[in-house]
């Protein structure tokens, strides 16, 4: 049952009631090197180790060992207009070790995007590269055009 | 105006600095001989990259703590850098996380061996008249259960499964120790003169190098220009263990050892690699002073442990957590090899040995793992503790554990008489004891130690040796500090640190006047006051403070 708070309904009025969990679970890329049978999570505020545990278990049908969760604080900054302090919320952070033996590989979510980033960091690096030449080749001759040699 | 008269004390040293110059300048004819010679002497080439500095600056570290005079001044000379203590990973003997035997192998540098029976130097161990040995112990053991079970206490709510365990176990181990004690005593009279202690405290502290440094060690790295390039290199980690076995036996001499230190060097004795921060098994970090404590204080003749018997009432709670059985095998493994180098340690440690310079010769101690009634046996030599920066991967010595089978010592117990009583556990518990303790011929077993003083207790002003016990048995109390380790709290964090909203305060606190609590040294404090009416008849500002002893 979610506990967010909709428009009362009116006749007439547009079916608001879209019921989302509160309970949501974000596998995400591990900060610190782990081993590989320990997967990191972001999760809901609400829920306890136990909640985290039933969760994967009875949802998703992963066995789990151990669960260490933590709140990270969340990171202030200065609004741009008017200068005063803005915090981000809490975020609860599950650490799920998996039995011995099994192992857990974060997927690579967007390989092609990948390969073009990569394309173009080459790209620029053979352009940082041409001009460092160029540099060294002029060197002698400050204040010369481009174009005055070959 | 003459400057004379402005400052007495600018003049004085104006005119001392002119007399040393007039002086060389007189002598230097008669000097000149002595000051050059045939050929020229240039100091040494040093390598000067960093990591050689580093190197360096280890060894004067670790010749410093060796020279160190007595087995107190030593613990008191590694604690130095730190007022506070070190940030240290805390092994609990009763908390062991999950899958973490690698982890206790690589702090530990520690080869395990798994066998069914004792190691083969035991076989060699004869075993008579077990059958006199085995009445006197079965019936040591019906008394005791018998009368443990009558107790009022045990059958109380408030004692929880756990220590149920452990105060049966205890005692039975007791009862056993007594028993063999009184049997064995005729025909190995090296039992007389041992000691044994009931519940010691076990406290170790070394360093351990070679893991990856986390990711707040990266940043502050990666911020620094010159500190760039060193981004990823392993850092040095303290840990630290805290135990209580349930018995502990030890004597004058060590034990012998099981393999030959050259044995100790072959490089298929296998150690596993931890490399990640200790944390990701869920291990925590506190504040504490390197404290070594083997269960006795400085001055004990029996320095050297033989047997220690420990509790495994925790597993019981464990096993709900993680009902894995071979994990829980693995936790027994984990227990002892952390018990017994732990241990060898902190004895290492009284004999003037540190986690900085290395034992001379291997060590040797026996752990038994029981509740009274499974019975694990473990035979551990320890033959390095030098473990710190690139130790340990290059340090060619490993340290042993042979770590035997569970066997139980009986089925149960039916009309007051025992079923299935195992004699080849009994066997075993014999062997340990009837393993002499023998002297080392040709081996200095304290060379690091001063001759004339070993101790603090040896020197002959009586001042000093109140000093630095006071000081010594502050650093192994854990008591903590009269004023605690500053801290950024929330909002200065939010509005000082990260925000520069409060520019018109006074900057008063630490992170604003560039100081470091942390790094505080362990001398960075005032010596004691001495009231005016104890101190001698001086003038008033004189012999206010205490004198002090540093190493």
């Amino acid at each position: 049952m979610s506990t967010r708070w909709y428009p009362i309904y009116q006749k007439t009025g547009p079916q608001l009631r879209v019921f989302l969990p509160n309970f949501w679970m974000k596998l995400i890329r591990t900060t610190e090197k782990q081993p590989k049978n320990i997967v990191q999570f972001s999760c809901s505020m609400q829920m306890t180790q136990f909640d985290i545990k039933n969760y994967l278990e009875k949802i998703y049908n992963v066995k789990t060992v151990d669960i260490r969760t933590r709140i990270a604080l969340g990171k202030t900054r200065k609004d741009p207009g008017n200068g005063y302090v803005i915090k981000e919320d809490d975020a609860k952070y599950a650490y799920v070790t998996l039995p011995k033996g099994e192992e857990f590989q974060f997927p690579d979510l967007y390989p092609d995007e990948n390969k073009d980033k990569e394309d173009y960091e080459k790209s620029l690096e053979q352009t940082k590269q041409g001009y460092k030449d160029y540099l060294e080749k002029n060197k002698g001759r400050p204040g010369m055009p481009g174009w005055f040699t070959i | 105006m003459n400057i004379a008269r402005l400052n007495r004390n600018l003049t004085s040293r104006i005119l001392t600095k002119s007399r040393s110059l007039a002086t060389t300048a007189v002598t230097a004819p008669q000097q000149e001989d002595d000051e050059y010679s045939a050929t020229p002497q240039y100091p040494p080439i040093l390598d000067l990259s960093v990591e050689k500095k580093l190197e360096r600056k280890r060894a004067t570290k670790s010749d410093e703590i060796r020279n160190a005079k007595t087995v107190e001044e030593k613990q008191l000379k590694i604690n130095m850098p730190r007022y506070y203590g070190f940030k240290s990973f805390m092994f609990f003997e009763e908390h062991i996380p999950y899958n973490s035997l690698s982890l206790a192998q690589h702090v530990t540098r520690t080869h395990l061996i798994k066998t069914k029976d004792l190691p083969e130097y035991y076989q060699n161990i004869d075993v008579e008249d077990l059958e006199i040995i085995s009445k006197d112990v079965q019936e040591t053991l019906l008394m005791e259960i018998d009368g443990i079970q009558r107790q009022h206490h045990l059958k109380n709510a408030d004692f929880t499964d756990v220590q149920k365990e452990n105060y049966l176990g205890s005692s039975i181990v007791k009862s056993i120790n007594r028993a063999l004690n009184n049997v064995l005593v005729h025909k190995y009279p090296h039992i007389v003169n041992n000691e044994m202690d009931l519940d010691p405290r076990i406290e170790s502290s070394w360093v351990v190098g070679g893991m990856d440094p986390d990711e707040s060690i990266k940043k502050m790295r990666g911020g620094h220009e010159f500190l760039k390039q060193f981004k990823n290199d392993p850092v040095d980690k303290t840990f630290s263990y805290v135990g209580s076995p349930s018995l502990t036996i030890r004597a004058e001499l060590p034990l012998p050892y099981v393999l030959s230190p050259s044995e100790a060097d072959n490089p298929s004795l296998d150690v596993p690699f931890f490399e990640y921060d200790p944390r990701v098994l869920g291990m925590g970090v506190e504040y504490r002073h390197a404290a070594n404590i083997p269960g006795f204080w400085p001055g004990d003749s029996h320095t050297f442990g033989l047997t220690s018997y420990l509790q495994t009432g925790h597993l019981l709670e464990r096993v709900k957590h993680f009902p894995d059985v071979n994990d829980t095998k693995e936790a027994s493994h984990h227990q002892a090899i952390l018990s017994s180098y732990a241990w060898l340690h902190s004895q290492a440690n009284h004999l003037g040995f540190t986690t900085f310079n290395d034992i001379t010769y291997p060590m040797v101690t026996q752990t038994v793992l029981t509740n009274g009634k499974d019975f694990q046996f473990y035979i551990y030599q320890l033959n390095t503790i030098l473990l710190h920066s690139k130790n340990t991967t290059e340090n060619p010595k490993r340290n042993i554990c042979w770590a035997s089978d569970e066997y139980k010592l009986y089925e149960g117990i039916q009309e007051g008489k025992l079923i299935g009583f195992n004699e080849e556990v009994l066997k075993n518990l014999v062997k340990l004891y009837s393993n002499a303790p023998s002297e080392r011929l040709g081996v200095n077993l304290r060379p690091y130690l001063s001759q004339e003083e070993k101790l603090a207790a040896d020197y002959e002003d009586e001042d000093k040796r109140r000093w630095l016990e006071k000081e010594y048995k502050f650093l192994t109390s854990n008591r903590p500090r009269l004023k605690e380790l500053d801290e950024v709290y929330a909002w200065e964090k939010i509005y000082k640190v990260d925000h520069k909203t409060r520019l018109m305060d006074k900057k008063r606190r630490f992170f604003e006047l560039f100081e470091k609590p942390w790094t505080r040294t362990l001398d960075a404090r005032l010596p004691e006051y001495i009231p005016r009416a104890l101190r001698p008849d001086l003038p008033r500002h004189k012999g206010r403070r205490a004198k002090e002893y540093w190493p």
